[in-house]
């Protein structure tokens, strides 16, 4: 019934006079007449208003948890309101890849900005303009190391969302997977020791990893450029407030996610791959790039550069096939970390630590233990988490997420029949976290 | 313009969160870092400083943007409110299946409905872009030959008209390219086609109406030639907008397709994404697709199924989810007779386009052009010196975005204009009168055009030299 079409009858009647037509239909005379199609299967059109109230019954079939202790890959939180604004600007929202730069400064100077600001986290010299996701950002920085060298070292410590696209992008690049014995929720060090050698491409490992525990990152580099490896780090941003950056601790590469900078939730995406590396590395990052030069006055002006990697010019020798990537992800996150600036972004990665050492401490004196750290007196004398980590019960994990979610809180995910990967954000609020620790509590 | 960076100032603050109620917990030394050098800044400032972006920015709702194999057709507010509906975007993507059962039934519903318009058996959501979707659907057919132990089938055949994404997913999936030359009509070269097909053919990709903009009527005969070698057809759907509900892809014989939701349904690219890349296949290769796949039980209720025989996954949980919900709504805003009287209105707009300016701009003659035609100024040049990249930066100063230059690649100095079915009349009237002005520019003052754009923030930067010298962060 509705359409978004600006053009009346007559004028349509004018449009086809003026090609010399008589209908619309002699314009597809080209398509076979066996091969047209009567008519689609389906509804015809409704107006906005039915189709909001569908959308909106729709919505309304999901749960919305007033409290939500999960993450796992996908994180909640605090987005300012001028971040929703200006992103919702439609100039941003409605253009193009940025190809003609005379038409685009503000788009190429956002990303440019974007990727000062990722340089900065991760502590890496170039970033590009995103990917999909944390888990493509990981594949693509993986096969940015091939070469002569084709294993590839991985902990089975990492999001298993990961592990699925890493596996899926090296198993037709004849890269393989050599997995990496985890200790106590972390890499095995001397494990890792043992196993490097001329063979391995590079090692991916993620900081904070998959239970929220903090890696020794600079010894796992410290092995493995001993062999002439390189590392891909995949890190947490949020936790990069805080955290020593791959760069200091000498990673070549560092991809993640960063949904958690101003990207809700929606089931799961859009979110945003990052990818950074060294000054070394750039010419072998892929996607876009934006760089800066000079007009034909000398003014300064932004650009997609580097493109001698890119699909449209290489072809099949590009560094990726990616195109169309999360341009727009990437403006949002961009103005998160303006508006958090340094010292607001360290207050929100404080408080999500804060609360989830709250949370672990009170859970072990109400019967639970923690899988993989030992808290005393407030102090962590075993595996540093960051703001996920994982408890262990004598009952059934399920009953304690049954429990809280009839109390609208969306608990911690059950890894094993009872064990439970919480995650604490500057979203949450005290009342709830001793809800949850009184459903621990109760078992 | 300055930077944020530069527009940073020691001790301003923007954004603040409530104060933590519970202990305050420091991290060891061991592990953590120096100085975090972001912007300062204040609220009023970072306002100012993304409305100033926004206003150095250009979109669909700017004005005309014919920027051909892109479909920026305008994006309806209503796709984009519903995607914000709180009871889409605060859902975890971990959270109990019994509590996603709206999400699961929007991506059934939008699967459905993108099967019936692509006639294809089965469809995966999960790639984020068209460029991701080449990709999974040549995983998809290369787990189908290995099935049936055809383990030689490595070479991918590719037109040299094809997207540069064609190629590159190709490499990235393990193949081997083929380039197929095209024929005097711009099409596939049968005869060529008919050489290089084999027993190491694993599929053809295939983009229709081709990157011309022309309908390929061999298109039955390349099928069975392909299908004959034992190989499979692949459908680049960057060019769907063209044939909704007029003929469909799983009808001549393609066997994988993918689409480009944000080109053909609407939704908005957000200067560069996200995006979506849907995947169609036959039943043949439905055992392949990505876990998980949603399926709708008796009781009408959702669940997730994961297949064995999978290729696994591409993305992480379900894709691009927001995304989806736009096409969703902009679909049964159109329904059936919606989406056809879309692309008729998109031939017809640009077939009005052409006919108004193929006098000066030659393009293909004889025949009718589908969504977009490719005009070459190889002429032009010549007698002018006056480029292709000329004539689009000058019709910058005169409001409206260019088509995509230089492209495809096998006709010189190309300008690809697609108007899409959304602009009227008046806006494509005009369009012709600047093309044709600037034509007749290009004939009395070729240096006015050489100097154009005069009315932007910056003219003509100098690619060569961000290349040269990289400066990619502040």
């Amino acid at each position: 019934m509705s359409n978004y079409l600006s053009v009346t009858d007559e004028e349509k009647k004018q449009m086809l006079e003026s090609i010399g037509v008589k209908t619309a239909d002699e314009l597809f005379a080209d398509i076979n007449k066996d091969l047209w199609l009567r008519k689609l299967n389906m509804p015809d059109g409704k107006s906005q208003q039915e189709v909001m109230e569908i959308m909106s019954d729709l919505a309304a079939k999901n749960k919305v948890y007033r409290s939500i202790m999960r993450g796992a890959g996908a994180y909640w939180h605090y987005t300012p309101s001028a971040v929703k604004n200006l992103a919702g600007r439609s100039e941003f929202v409605t253009g193009y890849t940025p190809y003609q730069a005379e038409l685009s400064q503000g788009v190429l100077q956002s990303i440019f900005e974007y990727q000062s600001m990722i340089c900065q986290l991760t502590g890496m010299d170039v970033s590009n303009a995103s990917v999909f996701s944390g888990a493509t950002a990981a594949a693509e920085g993986i096969l940015m190391c091939e070469g002569q060298r084709k294993k590839v070292l991985v902990p089975d410590n990492i999001n298993p969302e990961t592990t699925a696209v890493i596996k899926t992008y090296l198993s037709r690049k004849g890269m393989e997977i050599i997995p990496l014995p985890v200790v106590d929720g972390l890499v095995n060090y001397d494990a890792l020791r043992g196993m490097v050698n001329q063979e391995i491409a590079c090692i991916y490992f993620e900081q904070p990893n998959y239970f929220g525990l903090i890696e020794d990152a600079e010894e796992i580099v410290r092995i493995v450029h001993d062999c002439g490896g390189k590392v891909v780090t995949g890190c947490n941003p949020l936790s990069l407030a805080l955290l020593k950056s791959p760069g200091e601790c000498g990673a070549d590469i560092a991809v993640g996610d960063a949904g958690c900078f101003g990207l809700p939730l929606s089931f799961g995406g859009p979110y945003i791959g990052f990818m950074a590396c060294t000054a070394k590395e750039m010419r072998r990052l892929p996607g876009r790039i934006v760089g800066e030069t000079l007009d034909k006055n000398g003014k300064r002006a932004y650009v997609l550069t580097l493109q001698a990697r890119e699909q449209h010019i290489r072809r099949e020798k590009a560094s990726s096939n990616i195109c169309t990537n999360q341009a727009h992800c990437a403006l949002t996150a961009g103005i998160y970390l303006a508006a958090m600036g340094p010292n607001g972004l360290k207050e929100v990665s404080t408080s999500c630590t804060s609360m989830a050492h709250y949370a672990a401490e009170e859970m072990v004196k109400v019967g639970a233990t923690l899988k993989y750290s030992e808290i005393q007196n407030g102090d962590v004398i075993k595996g540093e988490f960051f703001h996920e980590f994982v408890t262990v019960h004598k009952g059934k994990a399920a009953k304690i997420i049954e429990r809280l979610a009839k109390d609208d809180i969306l608990a911690g995910l059950e890894l094993d029949k009872n064990e439970i990967l919480w995650c604490f954000t500057e979203m949450v609020k005290k009342e709830d976290v001793d809800a949850a620790i009184e459903a621990v509590r109760r078992g | 313009m300055e930077t944020i960076f530069e527009k940073s100032k020691k001790g301003k603050r923007c954004s603040s969160i409530k104060p933590l109620r519970v202990p305050t917990h420091t991290i060891k030394n061991k592990y953590t870092r120096g100085d975090l050098n972001l912007p300062e800044v204040a609220e009023i400032d970072l306002v100012r400083h993304y409305t100033a972006l926004s206003n150095r920015a250009f979109g669909v709702d700017t004005g005309f943007y014919p920027l051909g194999s892109c479909t920026m057709k305008y994006n309806p507010k209503l796709n984009d409110e519903a995607a914000n509906l709180p009871g889409f975007t605060q859902i975890h993507p971990s959270q109990e299946v019994e509590t996603v059962q709206g999400c699961m039934e929007a991506m059934y519903m939008l699967s459905e409905q993108l099967m019936e318009i692509t006639g294809m058996d089965g469809i995966s959501l999960q790639p984020s872009s068209g460029a991701h979707g080449e990709y999974l659907g040549l995983l998809l057919i290369d787990a189908y030959h290995k099935s049936r132990k055809q383990t030689g089938r490595t070479k991918i055949l590719i037109p040299d008209s094809a997207h540069g994404t064609n190629p590159a997913s190709a490499a990235m999936a393990g193949f081997e390219v083929v380039v197929v030359p095209s024929n005097a009509d711009k099409g596939v070269d049968i005869d060529a086609l008919k050489a290089l097909v084999g027993n190491d053919t694993a599929a053809l990709m295939l983009t229709n109406p081709t990157t011309l903009g022309l309908f390929e009527k061999n298109i039955k005969e390349i099928g069975k030639i392909v299908h004959d070698a034992g190989g499979l057809l692949y459908y680049d759907g960057a060019n769907l907008n063209a044939i909704m509900g007029i003929a469909r892809p799983g009808d001549m014989g393609f066997d994988v397709i993918h689409l480009n939701i944000h080109k053909t349904f609407s939704t908005p690219h957000g200067g560069g994404g996200p995006g979506s890349g849907p995947v169609g296949v036959k039943t043949a290769l439905f055992p392949f697709l990505p876990n998980p796949s949603i399926i709708k039980t008796k009781r009408s209720e959702f669940e997730f199924k994961f297949l064995e025989s999978s290729i696994g996954k591409i993305g992480a949980y379900y894709g691009n989810f927001g995304v989806y919900i736009k096409a969703l709504a902009y679909i049964l805003t159109l329904g059936g007779d919606g989406l056809k009287e879309s692309s008729v209105m998109a031939v017809t707009n640009a077939n009005y386009l052409k006919k108004g300016i193929a006098d000066l701009y030659p393009t293909e003659k004889g025949r009718h052009c589908m969504h977009e035609f490719v005009v070459s100024l190889e002429d032009l040049k010549a007698k002018t010196g006056v480029s292709a990249m000329d004539i689009a930066k000058a019709m910058i100063d005169r409001g409206m975005h260019p088509p995509t230059m230089y492209f495809p690649l096998i006709v010189h100095e190309a300008l690809m204009i697609e108007p899409t079915e959304t602009e009227s009349k008046d806006t494509l009237d005009n369009a012709i009168k600047v093309l044709r002005e600037l034509y007749e520019l290009a004939l009395s003052n070729p240096q006015a055009l050489k100097n154009a754009p005069a009315t932007t923030v910056i003219s003509r930067p100098d690619e060569a030299l961000a290349a040269r010298q990289p400066k990619v962060r502040g």
